[in-house]
């Protein structure tokens, strides 16, 4: 039996979660978190961690959701094409899969993940260029996170998008047998909607849960649900070649249609952008409960830079004692200097140009 | 000196009338230098590159038949028969002036003309050499005359057969009618190899020539270059020493100018006989290549084996989809379409493939069930490796 070819895909292997799985994730690390924070706090000013209260895993994605709607507004701004906008969602919400808003506040990775997807996109813009349309933003702002950024990634930047999906299933109905020779023309609201409900889908987690061509045909569903259909039958109904008996079954209809209606309630209830006003709470909150380690200028900050640069040092005292027992500590491993060589002038400079 | 020299035949060297010995004991240079009894002149024998058949030759040579050696008779000379067998010229002269007679030895009837000087020390050394010979005579193809390695290989095995057995005297008719075979069936070939091999002989000499011609030059050059720069020099000296009987200018800046004077003469001097050098090098070396041309004789066209792409069990879903081949009413690439001067393809970019992308995309995984609940064994401890390790 073949393989399909979207199993192979990095998405569908790493990238794949049942909802309970996702929520899961989402709670154990953002204990997990809390609890790394306390101690620090307690660390270096014991008792100061009792009245802090922390964000939760549900408010940490609320303001992650935010940012992914805030990314949209910037590639508006930057004139990106959809297919940036959409990598760069995927990526933010990727980073906060393996990471907490508490460490990494998603404004910043926010930029960080914009600027790898025009990258990754075959999209490219200048550092600064980039840079110096956002306001209070250096390059080194975007650059310093870009591997903290790939990193969590898994370096997996390739993502299946589910407008170009949509893109495809409007193509393909074209080419449907009863369809209208215009219907691009005349319905092209519908293309047009169901594009509204994918980039709704951008702020849900239908992405981690199901594939691009299901959350597009969920989407044309949404909008007409009789063509979804029909389309889907047409897949559905192509016979097997005798000769092919190595591949997959084909999709079927009934089969699909409760993923399809879980996608269309997930949308409709979750695909909305988060209310400014509790936004503004979570991130007001969250200034209390940083990491401390991670905030330029407080005690924890230094001690942990402290440690870090006490570490480094020690790694390379190590390194050059090392080289020392080996012998080589005192002989350039490119061997001597080469000597200059002293060329005999042929020219007596002091000579004055009298001719007679 | 003079009475050892005289003497040296005793230690095997060949001695002339002025005295003179020849610097290797064992053999001599070449025929003419031996002395010999007979009034017959032996031809024959292994010949060097040059041409010339250097004879085997030593103190304790005893002829087989008559039992003379050397200290009875200094001017023994042995030859050898085409049985290899060898024999004094004296008996060879006694035994077979009158007409054909048989070998003592082995009773092979022999002519007085088939006897031969001896190359080298060993008989079986000298049989071998004699059969490749005449064997690399006849079976000269070369592997471009065959269609693969395998039958050129089975070509060499069968000469090697034949080698073999004439050495060592196994079957003999049988392999001189293999010989014959051989022969009639090739003899077109042969003859063009053989051809093939004198023109590449010429060739070979001609680049020797020509290289020794070259070299040549350059001594040549070379020498009129110093003598030129010697005169040169001469003349500098002594306008310099013109300079200061005549000038009333400080004898120091004097020298100092001649000397300028003559660094820019000699470098202008290096520059221009690099030149000239180099193209001396350059006629010599056009020739040079010209010559290799003509001895590359065939190229041999291997053909190319048929491409392999590479195979994987994946399923592309390509007969869940076709692109249409009339295009699609499609907004998103009209701009690409509508674009005359192909501005924007410039870089390669096809609709087509961009469409072919797309209806991928929507067919891709359709059938793929979400995952649910909690069994599966993901990593977590991602998490803390990330947060740990910045």
């Amino acid at each position: 039996m073949k393989r399909p070819l979207y199993e192979a895909s990095t998405q569908y292997k790493n990238w794949r979660y049942s909802p309970e799985r996702l929520s899961q994730i989402r709670t154990t690390m953002n204990e997990a978190a809390v609890g790394v924070i306390r101690k620090t706090f307690e660390a270096y000013e014991p008792g100061s961690s009792s009245n802090v209260s922390f964000v939760n895993a549900h408010e940490e994605h609320l303001l992650v959701t935010f940012y992914v709607h805030k990314i949209s507004q910037l590639c508006g701004h930057f004139r990106f094409p959809e297919e940036v906008e959409a990598t760069a969602a995927s990526y933010l919400k990727r980073f906060y899969l393996k990471n907490t808003v508490m460490d990494w506040h998603p404004k910043n990775v926010m930029l960080t993940a914009l600027f790898l997807a025009t990258k990754t996109t075959n999209n490219p813009i200048s550092l600064d260029a980039y840079a110096s349309h956002i306001p209070n933003t250096v390059a080194s702002d975007v650059l310093d996170l870009e591997f903290l950024v790939s990193q969590s990634l898994a370096f997996e930047f390739a993502v299946w998008h589910a407008h170009r999906a949509l893109w495809g299933i409007w193509l393909d109905i074209q080419n449907l047998p009863d369809s209208p020779p215009d219907i691009a023309q005349t319905q092209s609201s519908i293309y047009d909607s169901a594009l509204g409900h994918v980039r709704a889908a951008r702020l849900t987690d239908a992405e981690f849960i199901y594939t691009p061509s299901q959350i597009a045909l969920a989407c044309i569903s949404l909008v007409a649900p009789a063509l979804a259909k029909k389309w889907l039958e047409s897949k559905a109904n192509i016979t097997i070649p005798e000769n092919q008996t190595d591949i997959p079954p084909r999709p079927s209809a009934a089969a699909l249609s409760a993923s399809i209606e879980a996608i269309e309630s997930i949308i409709t209830k979750t695909g909305k952008v988060p209310n400014v006003e509790a936004v503004r709470e979570v991130d007001r909150r969250l200034r209390t409960c940083k990491n401390p380690e991670k905030v330029v200028g407080t005690k924890a900050y230094l001690a942990r830079k402290a440690e870090a640069e006490k570490k480094a040092e020690e790694k390379r005292n190590k390194k050059a004692e090392g080289q020392k027992t080996n012998g080589a500590g005192d002989v350039d491993p490119f061997g001597d200097p080469l000597a200059e060589p002293v060329k005999p002038g042929l020219v007596d400079y002091d000579d004055d140009d009298d001719d007679d | 000196m003079a009475t050892k020299s005289n003497y040296g035949w005793l230690q095997g060297r060949t001695v002339r009338k002025g005295g003179h010995a020849s610097s290797n004991s064992h053999t001599r240079s070449s025929t003419p230098q031996v002395q010999s009894t007979s009034t017959t002149i032996f031809g024959g024998g292994i010949k060097d590159p040059s041409g010339r058949t250097s004879e085997y030759f030593s103190m304790d040579d005893q002829c087989p038949v008559c039992k003379s050696d050397r200290y009875l008779n200094p001017k023994l000379r042995l030859l050898v028969s085409s049985c290899y067998h060898k024999m004094c010229e004296s008996c060879i002269d006694r035994l077979f002036t009158l007409g054909p007679a048989s070998c003592p030895n082995c009773d092979k009837i022999l002519r007085k003309l088939a006897f031969s000087p001896q190359t080298f020390e060993d008989l079986g050394v000298e049989k071998e050499v004699a059969v490749r010979r005449r064997i690399a005579k006849e079976f000269n193809k070369r592997l471009e005359d065959f269609d693969d390695l395998r039958s050129y290989n089975d070509y060499l095995e069968e000469v090697e057969d034949i080698a073999f057995n004439l050495i060592n005297n196994i079957d003999i008719p049988a392999t001189e009618e293999r010989i014959a075979a051989y022969k009639a069936a090739n003899a077109a070939l042969t003859s063009l190899n053989l051809q093939r091999e004198e023109a590449e002989a010429l060739a070979l000499k001609e680049q020797e020539d020509l290289e020794r011609r070259e070299r040549e030059a350059r001594a040549a050059q070379l020498a009129q270059q110093e003598q030129q720069e010697r005169e040169e020099r001469q003349r500098e000296e002594r306008e310099l020493i013109d300079k200061l009987e005549t000038s009333q200018k400080d004898a120091h800046k004097i020298v100092a100018k001649s000397r300028i004077a003559a660094a820019k003469r000699s470098s202008a001097r290096a520059a221009s006989s690099s030149a000239n050098s180099s193209l001396l090098g350059m006629s010599f070396g056009m020739d040079y290549a010209k010559l290799l041309k003509t001895r590359t004789t065939k190229v041999n066209n291997v053909p190319d084996e048929p491409h392999v792409p590479f195979l994987d069990d994946y399923y592309a879903y390509d007969d869940l989809y076709t692109v249409r081949a009339e295009g699609y009413d499609d907004i998103i690439s009209e701009a690409v379409r509508r674009d005359r001067e192909g501005i924007m393809r410039a870089g390669g970019y096809k609709v087509e493939e961009a469409w072919n992308r797309a209806l991928l995309t929507a067919v891709a995984g359709l059938d793929a069930a979400p995952l649910s609940g909690l069994d599966e064994p993901n990593s977590l401890g991602d998490v803390d490796v990330v947060m740990e390790s910045v």
